[in-house]
């Protein structure tokens, strides 16, 4: 008997502690919420510039793409991998499209190619790390250099423009006065919400990150989910490379030097981590926006662009503390 | 234990001061929250003895070993060292002191070669560089005086694992040790190697090293030892000399039942056969034939490495057998994968919920959902009502107690997390539930709690086979009691047994194998 009582006493106890720790956790989302509209709020008062329409919608643009990117990472981070090649991707793929546009392609068949392209090369992806047995890290660096060198190669290391004024008119316009940019946002948030937090497969991508033997045991078809993963990551990468081929008019291998880290750091400032299991579509969008207001406001505040990014790694370990901290206590 | 304290008194009258005792526990006692591992133990071990400590599992041997290694801390009680008290805190102390141990499982750097392991952490250095040459010599030396006919620069992995343990064993001979623990050493061993080992612990108890020699194998406790101490259930039963006690008084000893052991049975009546296997074979195990009946337990004993879990994993489509048929209601079945055995209705409750069964730091009702979220889908969107629903019988059902069905299952305690694997398997519809070593590391109250889920399941129709290494479990919970020994199923007994105590003592005979 005594010793029931004990158990009972030590459960009361850790029930305590659990409903604690779900509050903790809808604070952090709130947190970021509270931590972008201070940022807004701060820069709004302290710079004329911050809330004028042409730099709103132009803060909009910028941080569409790297939200877009972030949340097709954020499906592999679920799963405990990772993928590095969607900065590769994008620059890749803008010049797939330009190359199809260039050539006369209509502009939907084109779009339909570049995206088809993103596909397989997610694929490949899947396809070196569950048959290979290569780790995701390796996987997806080797394809981050070697996507840079096929597209440099197709175009022998030159730009390539775009001479379609209706692909590019796309970027620069807006629909009831918000940029069609951040209007693809929610075009890929809202399927990837349904998908991730409301489908099976949202599920089983948390399970496979959580624990992939316990996944594998309960009949999830664990390899399936790991090419769903890495195809919708290059997916994903593919579109914004389509996106940013519009903005920039070009197509340029080299182009998204460096946004696999921002996709990445997006992804966990919004409270992904990098072990698995724990994410959501709202984290990364707002995570991606917290880095671009940082940027955007810099500038406004003519910070020296060194300064903004030591200021950007600085973030990313204050936050990402913060979080781990939280997570530390389960 | 009245004899441990004869013991003790009776050597401190006999040999004087030069005969102190190495080592002396006092009281000592070790909780793991709600787990009382270890009660109380008074233990002394004198200056170069061979010691042996024998136990059934979850008795309280591994626990002994950490606090002595200072792997973990002890709750209570006082250490002696050479008449000292000492703290033992941390595995730097006992190393400092000159306690070691090795361990049934190598911790070694299989990538390294052996020298390299052997001087591990106090490398021969000239400059600032590795003297590897020196190291590889010194190490062959070392090997050749102890005995041992291994390469000193091999690569470890490039060795078996009985060759690895011998290094593991040269190791920690080499930095000064007077107390070395051996944790089931012969394992892995082979015969060759098992008389090496034993030559080089006859060599150290000569030096003076004080050996604790931990086995199931009884007939090298009274080859080795000079006494033996009996552990059951965190407790020290007694301490002997060996040549004053026999192998049937260690038996004895080590099954004797406690009162607070409560195995809860109700008897359910047996339904049609569920599954049966005729023969069958795979790696590790060979002709193997059972029957489970609907409300029937089946238990499988056996020491580690005997093949039981070989059998169950292979049935549950994890290895594929070699010979043999699997039937399933009187059908032959065809199980190639786990997917295969799920879809008949097989559900295995892994040894290690935390490696295999369960996505610890996701909610509880996640895990319950998680093999039939196909059937919670309406179109592409899950039906959330239906899967808190489903989630919520089956926390009522099983009495999971959680805070929500929200609450990531690392929060629950190892009992709770266990019903949450079943729960999962009974959402999905299985009939036959394979547990293997289910009340491993929970407590008292959990076990009981853990015993009322089988007869709810058995009541339900379905069928249990039960793996474990613990004796008077799988006795009382068992209808059919098979004994694995060395791959093969050496005896079978039913429940209709005559006398309790002579049919442990068969069983345990059977499994060891003396």
């Amino acid at each position: 008997m005594s010793v029931e009582g004990k158990i009972e006493a030590s459960e009361a106890v850790q029930l305590a502690a659990t409903k604690r720790r779900a509050q903790i956790g809808t604070l952090l989302s709130l947190t970021l919420v509270a931590l972008l509209a201070l940022m807004w709020v701060v820069l709004s008062f302290s710079t004329k510039s911050f809330m004028t329409p042409n730099n709103i919608a132009n803060l909009l643009r910028q941080g569409a793409m790297i939200a877009i990117l972030a949340l097709g990472e954020t499906f592999v981070v679920i799963t405990a991998g990772i993928d590095l090649s969607v900065g590769a991707v994008v620059g890749f793929t803008s010049v797939i499209i330009a190359l199809l546009l260039t050539n006369g392609f209509p502009i939907w068949a084109s779009i339909i190619i570049t995206l088809l392209v993103g596909l397989a090369i997610g694929v490949f992806h899947a396809f070196g790390i569950s048959k290979l047995g290569l780790p995701p890290f390796i996987m997806t660096l080797a394809t981050l250099t070697a996507l840079r060198g096929v597209g440099l190669l197709i175009t022998n290391g030159a730009t390539i423009s775009i001479t379609n004024d209706e692909f590019t008119g796309f970027s620069r316009g807006d629909f009831i006065g918000v940029p069609n940019l951040f209007w693809m946002v929610i075009v890929v948030a809202v399927p990837a919400y349904v998908f991730l937090h409301q489908s099976r497969f949202g599920r089983y991508l948390f399970a496979i990150g959580s624990n992939t033997e316990a996944a594998r045991l309960s009949g999830v078809n664990t390899t399936g989910m790991l090419y769903v993963a890495y195809t919708l990551s290059s997916l994903c990468a593919a579109f914004v490379g389509i996106l940013l081929a519009a903005r920039i008019g070009i197509g340029n291998a080299t182009q998204a030097e460096g946004w696999e880290l921002q996709a990445i750091a997006s992804s966990v400032i919004g409270g992904t981590s990098l072990f698995g299991a724990v994410g959501s579509v709202h984290g990364p969008l707002l995570g991606s926006f917290i880095l671009t207001t940082i940027n955007n406001g810099a500038n406004l505040l003519n910070v020296n662009a060194f300064w903004q990014r030591i200021i950007t790694g600085v973030l990313i370990i204050v936050i990402v503390y913060f979080d781990g901290l939280r997570r530390k206590k389960r | 234990m009245d004899e441990t304290r004869q013991n003790g008194s009776g050597n401190k009258s006999g040999a004087a001061d030069t005969a102190a005792p190495l080592l002396v526990l006092k009281g000592l006692d070790k909780r793991f929250g709600a787990t009382h591992a270890l009660k109380s133990v008074d233990l002394i071990f004198e200056k170069g003895e061979i010691h042996a400590i024998v136990g059934e599992n979850g008795a309280g041997k591994s626990t002994l070993i950490k606090l002595l290694t200072g792997v973990h801390v002890r709750s209570g009680g006082e250490v002696y060292w050479e008449g000292q008290p000492v703290a033992l805190a941390t595995p730097h102390e006992a190393i400092g002191h000159g306690i070691n141990a090795v361990h049934q499982e190598v911790v070694l750097c299989p990538h390294l070669t052996v020298a390299a392991n052997l001087f591990l952490g106090d490398e021969k250095v000239r400059l600032g560089l590795l003297r590897h040459g020196e190291m590889v010599r010194e190490a062959q030396k070392i090997l050749d005086e102890i005995g041992f006919k291994i390469a000193a620069g091999a690569i470890l992995s490039s060795l078996t694992i009985g060759q690895q343990q011998l290094v593991a064993t040269a190791r920690a001979t080499t930095r000064g040790t007077r107390f070395l623990i051996f944790d089931e050493p012969t394992a892995y061993l082979t015969r060759q190697e098992t008389a090496q080992l034993f030559a080089l612990i006859g060599r150290l108890k000569a030096k003076g090293v004080t050996i604790v020699y931990i086995s199931h194998r009884l007939e090298e406790v009274f080859q080795l030892a000079d006494r033996v101490s009996i552990l059951r259930d965190g407790q020290l039963v007694s301490t002997q000399r060996v040549a004053e006690t026999n192998e049937e008084k260690l038996i004895t000893g080590m099954i004797a039942r406690s009162l607070d052991q409560i195995h809860y049975k109700e008897m359910v009546p047996f339904g049609a056969e569920i599954l049966r296997t005729e023969k069958l074979s795979g790696k590790g195990f060979e002709d193997i034939s059972i029957r489970v009946r609907a409300g029937e337990v089946i238990g499988l004993y056996g020491l580690i490495g005997a093949g039981r879990s070989e059998f169950v994993q292979s049935v549950f489509g994890r290895f594929p057998k070699t010979g043999g048929q699997i039937f399933w209601d009187g059908h032959p079945v065809q199980i190639r994968k786990e997917k295969d055995a799920i879809g008949v209705g097989i559900a295995l409750v892994p040894e290690s919920r935390r490696d295999q069964g369960l996505c610890l730091n996701l909610g509880v009702g996640f895990n319950i959902n998680l093999p039939i979220y196909k059937r919670l889908t309406k179109v592409i969107v899950i039906n959330p009502f239906a899967e808190a629903a489903a989630a919520d019988r089956q926390i009522r059902d099983v009495q999971i107690k959680t805070a929500s069905r929200d609450a990531p299952a690392s929060s629950l305690s190892g009992g709770n997390q266990q019903k949450v694997v079943v729960g999962k398997w009974l959402n999905h519809g299985a009939k036959l539930f394979i547990f293997d070593e289910p009340t491993v590391g929970v407590d008292v109250g959990t076990k009981v709690e853990i015993y009322k889920l089988f007869a709810k399941l058995l009541k339900a129709g379905a069928g249990i086979i039960l793996i474990s290494s613990y004796l008077p479990e799988v006795y009382d919970l068992a209808d059919t009691l098979h004994v694995f020994r060395r791959g093969r199923l050496v005896a079978t007994h039913d429940s209709a047994h005559t006398s309790e105590k002579t049919l442990h003592e068969t069983i345990l005979t059977e499994a060891l194998g003396v």
